[in-house]
This record gives C-alpha cells, sequence and structure tokens, in this order.
C-alpha cells in the first residue's frame, strides 16, 4: 500500500525507515565494535605471534600455527574430547528432557510448582553447582563416593572421580546433563501439551500400545522441536569452557585448551588459531545437520 | 444410579476440577499412578538434591562436615560459616556481591533498554536491510565466549580497561544483546499488529505506539529479559577469570574459585557461599516464574 501523505518533507515510509534505521543503530554499532571486529581480528592474530608488550604489534607467521596444530596430538586429543563430551552431555539432557516433558504432561497436584522446582538446575549460578558437586564428589567426604563405593561398591574408593582421568570426562558429562535437561524440558513440555490428545485415543481404539503410540505420534509431533534443541546444545556444549574448567582440570576439550595456551604460555596467536578451528569444526557440524535434519 | 450417587459424584468432580486433579483421576489405574509418582519423586530427588545438600552443609558444625557417612539431616546446626562468610577475616565476600550485583544490574537494564528499541525496529519497521540485520544477529548468537576471549583481552588491554568492572559490562552488554533482541523481537511479533495501527489511525506517532502500547503489552517479556541477562552476567565466569586481577574488584564466580583454591577443606564456607550465591535467582525466578517461562520460549537463552 503506497501512502502518499506527506508530512515535511518525507512520506510516510522514509520516515518509518529512518525511525527503524535509528532504533538498531546503537545495538548494531555495539555488536560490530565488540563482536564482528574482535572475531575478524582473531582471524588475524592466528596468522601471527603476538608479544606481551602491548605496545609492539603483532608479527605475521601466515599459517604457522594451523601447521603446528595439525602436527599435535594434544589438540587432536582436545578436539576428540570436545566431540565425546558434546555428544553425550548433548543426547543425555536432550533425551532427560523428553522423558521428564512426557511424565509430567498430565494433570497433577501441584503440577506448576513440580515443574518450576524442575527448572532449579538451570537457573541456578554455576559457580554454586559446580561447587556443590565438586563436594558431592569430594573423594575424601563427598556423598557420591561414600554411596558408590563404600554402600554400593561400585568402584574403588580410592578413586577421585573429578581428578581420575577416565571417570572425569564421564562426571563432567553427567553434571552438564543435569544442568541443562530442564531446559530441554521447557522447550518440549510446551510441544507435548500441544499434541491434540484425539490423535491418541483414535490409536487406542486401534490397539496401538503405548510404545506404538509413542513412537508413531509422539516422536513424529516433536520431530522438529527435539531436532532444534539437540542443535542448540550441541552448539552450546561444543564451546562450554566455564562448566568443565570449574569441575575439573582433567578434561581438556578445545575451549579450554585455548584458554590454557592463552593464558598460561602466553600465546595469544596460537590460541586464536585454536578458536578459529573450534569455530570451522562447529560451523561445518551445523550445516550438516541442518542439511540432515531440518529443512531450513 | 440413584440421583443421591449423581449428585455425589458431581459434588466430588467439581471440587476435583476447582483443585485442578479432576483429569488425572479419570482413566488412569491405581498401578499407573503408583509408578507416576515414583518416577516424579525419582525426578525431583535428582534434581533437587544437590541444593538440600548444599544447604546441609553449609549448616552443619566442622566436626560432622568431615565425617563418614555423611550427614542427611543435621542434628546439630550452626551458622558459623555464614558468620565467616560475612566477616572481613577470610574473604571480601560482600565486596564481590556487590560487584556482581553491580555488573548484572546494569548490563541487564542497559541490554534491555537497547534491545527493546532494536527489536521493535526488526519486528515492526520496513527498511532495506532489515532481513540481513536480524539474521547477523542470530548468527552472532552462535559465536561462542572463547572466540572473542584472545581479541577482547587484547582490545580491553589497549582501553586500558582491564581490572576495572568496565570491560566485563562492556563484555556483557554485547554479549547479551544478541539473545535480548532475539526474545524480545518475538515477543513483538506475537503482538496483533492491528492494535498499533489503530493507535496510529488515531494519530499516534511511532514513538507513542512504542510507550504506550507496545511497552506495556511487553512488560512480561521485557521482565523476562532482564531476569535471562542478569543471569548470564551473574554466571558469567570465563570473562571475569582473564580481566580482573584484583580483588576489590572481583565478581563472585571469580572470588569463590579464589577461595576454594587458595585454601583447604572450607566446604562449610564455600556452600554457604555458593548458597548466598544462589539467592538472587532463585528469589526472582520464584517470583516471576510465569513470566520466565513464557519468556524461555521466546527464545532459547545459551546456558
Amino acid at each position: 500500500m503506497a501512502i502518499l501523505t506527506r508530512s515535511g518533507d518525507r512520506t510516510i515510509e522514509e520516515k518509518e525507515a529512518l525511525l527503524g534505521y535509528a532504533l538498531i543503530a546503537p545495538a548494531l554499532v555495539l555488536i560490530a565494535a565488540v563482536i564482528l571486529y574482535p572475531v575478524l581480528y582473531n582471524v588475524y592474530l592466528s596468522f601471527t605471534i603476538v608479544p606481551l608488550n602491548p605496545n609492539e604489534s603483532p608479527q605475521w607467521i601466515g599459517l604457522e600455527h594451523y601447521s603446528t596444530l595439525l602436527g599435535s596430538s594434544q589438540f587432536w586429543g582436545a578436539l576428540w574430547t570436545t566431540v565425546v563430551f558434546t555428544f553425550f552431555s548433548t543426547t543425555l539432557a536432550t533425551l532427560g528432557g523428553l522423558g521428564t516433558a512426557l511424565l509430567f504432561n498430565r494433570a497433577f497436584r501441584g503440577r506448576r510448582y513440580v515443574r518450576g522446582l524442575v527448572l532449579l538446575p538451570y537457573v541456578a549460578p554455576l559457580i554454586s553447582v559446580a561447587f556443590v558437586w565438586r563436594f558431592m564428589l569430594d573423594p575424601l567426604y563427598g556423598i557420591v563416593p561414600y554411596i558408590g563405593s563404600d554402600l554400593l561398591g561400585l568402584y574403588d574408593g580410592n578413586v577421585d572421580l573429578l581428578s581420575n582421568g577416565d571417570t572425569a570426562l564421564w562426571s563432567v558429562v553427567f553434571i552438564d546433563a543435569w544442568r541443562y535437561f530442564p531446559f530441554a524440558f521447557l522447550m518440549l513440555i510446551a510441544r507435548v501439551q500441544a499434541i491434540p490428545s484425539d490423535m491418541y485415543e483414535a490409536a487406542k481404539i486401534d490397539g496401538a500400545s503405548k510404545f506404538a503410540q509413542f513412537k508413531d505420534i509422539t516422536l513424529p509431533e516433536l520431530k522438529y522441536i527435539l531436532a532444534t534443541v539437540f542443535l542448540l546444545r550441541w552448539i552450546w556444549n561444543f564451546n562450554k569452557f566455564a562448566d568443565i574448567w570449574l569441575l575439573t582440570r582433567r578434561v581438556e576439550t578445545l575451549p579450554i585448551y585455548a584458554y590454557k595456551v592463552a593464558f598460561a604460555n602466553y600465546q595469544h596467536g596460537q590460541a586464536a588459531a585454536i578458536s578459529m578451528v573450534l569455530f570451522l569444526a562447529l560451523i561445518v557440524f551445523v550445516l550438516g545437520y541442518v542439511a540432515w535434519a531440518l529443512d531450513w | 444410579m440413584s440421583t443421591k450417587q449423581s449428585t455425589y459424584r458431581h459434588v466430588v468432580d467439581s471440587f476435583k476440577n476447582a483443585l485442578g486433579v479432576g483429569e488425572a483421576t479419570i482413566e488412569t489405574s491405581l498401578f499407573e499412578r503408583v509408578v507416576f509418582y515414583l518416577a516424579m519423586g525419582l525426578t525431583l530427588l535428582v534434581t533437587l538434591f544437590p541444593f538440600y545438600y548444599m544447604t546441609v552443609a553449609s549448616l552443619l558444625p566442622e566436626s560432622t562436615l568431615y565425617t563418614l557417612p555423611p550427614t542427611l539431616i543435621p542434628t546439630e546446626i550452626t551458622f558459623e560459616h555464614y558468620r565467616t562468610v560475612f566477616g572481613p577475616e577470610t574473604f571480601p565476600f560482600i565486596t564481590y556481591f556487590k560487584n556482581s550485583f553491580i555488573v548484572s544490574v546494569v548490563t541487564a537494564g542497559a541490554s534491555v533498554v537497547i534491545a527493546t528499541f532494536g527489536a521493535y525496529s526488526f519486528a515492526r519497521l520496513d527498511y532495506r536491510g532489515r532481513g540481513i540485520f536480524s539474521r547477523g544477529v542470530l548468527m552472532v548468537y552462535m559465536f561462542s565466549g572463547i572466540l572473542l576471549v584472545v581479541p577482547m583481552f587484547q582490545v580491553i588491554v589497549w582501553l586500558g580497561f582491564v581490572d576495572s568492572l568496565a570491560s566485563l559490562f562492556i563484555t556483557y552488554l554485547v554479549q547479551t544483546l544478541p539473545v535480548s533482541l532475539y526474545m524480545l523481537g518475538n515477543y513483538f511479533r506475537s503482538i496483533p499488529e492491528e492494535i498499533e495501527e489503530a493507535a496510529i489511525m488515531d494519530g499516534y506517532s511511532r514513538l507513542e505506539v512504542i510507550f504506550k502500547i507496545t511497552l506495556p503489552l511487553s512488560a512480561p517479556a521485557i521482565v523476562a529479559v532482564f531476569f535471562f541477562t542478569f543471569m548470564i552476567a551473574w554466571n558469567e565466569y570465563l570473562f571475569a577469570s582473564i580481566f580482573l586481577q584484583s580483588q576489590s574488584v572481583f565478581t563472585l564466580p571469580i572470588g569463590i574459585e579464589a577461595l576454594s583454591s587458595s585454601f583447604r577443606q572450607v566446604w562449610g564456607q564455600i556452600m554457604a557461599a555458593s548458597l548466598l550465591t544462589s539467592i538472587p535467582l532463585i528469589v526472582m525466578f520464584t517470583y516471576l516464574e510465569k513470566f520466565m517461562v513464557e519468556g524461555l520460549t521466546f527464545g532459547a537463552v545459551e546456558g
């Protein structure tokens, strides 16, 4: 619809557009200055040696950092740890959320309160959550080793679950899934409740079992949202730093490797290259996943 | 069925409906109900146990805290750990709390204001480049902190902001802006456009429409966005750990981490500090739960 009314020298459409630019400008300027510029600067830094003295300029070395990474077993190990951590924590959190959403998809007394309580791990501060788990897993006085080892005899009591190389990764995977399953639950519960109940009525009349109902009605109805939840959690878990770092120093994912290289070894150029590889690996995964799972 | 019985059923049903327990009792067998309550109990146990244990451990005297079997139901409680946390001798918890609070409130406030206007622009106004801007913001949403940490450190050093809360404020503001823009944009699009068009017909300007109609209608979403940006800033560890050096500017995550690495066996104090750190978020969440859940469905918040 063309609006020809003039007020001043500009049409209403022009004024709307100008207002649009004016309103978005502060956000765009900030994002460009504090995100886009640093990201591009990071690309540049990854080709340089960054001197400790901030007044000296970085020294261009081309692809050297990248070739160092390709030949480093520590790098490949960290990449593998990242993939294992991300895959299992994402899958567990998504399944946990799905299970809880299906379980709570019915009317019962106090449902609102129960739902609020289930969100607590996701809402509580990371620092508190990380430290209570560290205390609960403490090899001397922790309640988890007491139950798991002393009472149930599941493993040898001298093993410190968070600093033992074999168990640290799985402890972190479990704690991460515990913290983030409420996110999946929240995203899924709305969709679960929106499935029309007459679909189940019809299936019941046809004599479909609970499992058949789940496979043929629930899963197809939730396919899109499940795929989205999995993707979002994958992106965030792939980049995860603080959750792992605060729990243990024995799990070295790529973000942690980059952090150590940057701020323990002060090799900022090398660290920039690691974060670039992390980013590229994530982009490749996301594009492949989207092409495979979602019809965008 | 006699009249008496049907009257009785009617009364029972209306009470059940009034209490919100009507549906569950209609078709489910006793067995199903038992399984359901067991599963719910287990879910709640797994979810809540760490918080219960945090509370118990913060109240146990040292003598029972470090004994086996671990104490689940305290017979003797003490507020000694809390006294230590609030006392200035061991570590300046109040300073950390204040720093975290200032950074989080300022970040959340600024993020909400800037994002409200930006999101309105995306959602309602028509101009060239709008699509690219809004998709670009979604892309930025995917950048990780670790990708920014090296260049941001260089920039912050160059600006001379190292070891100041200003460095965190800038970083957090920009990290929360994409989330806020996305959530508010989705919310604004859900408000029927006809309401605003009617107001424009009545002679309101766009800005008047925003302030008198859109903002009041969006109060729940704005509250939710404030809470989520506050939560992101309250939790942030990565940037704080590299920008901050002196105790006087530490935020809670850095401060508590420093306490744990410089002393051995201070679990009582750490649990007390952890609980106190959780309180602002849990109080806000309890009061605003309805808005929070609504807000989350308008945009996934990184975590």
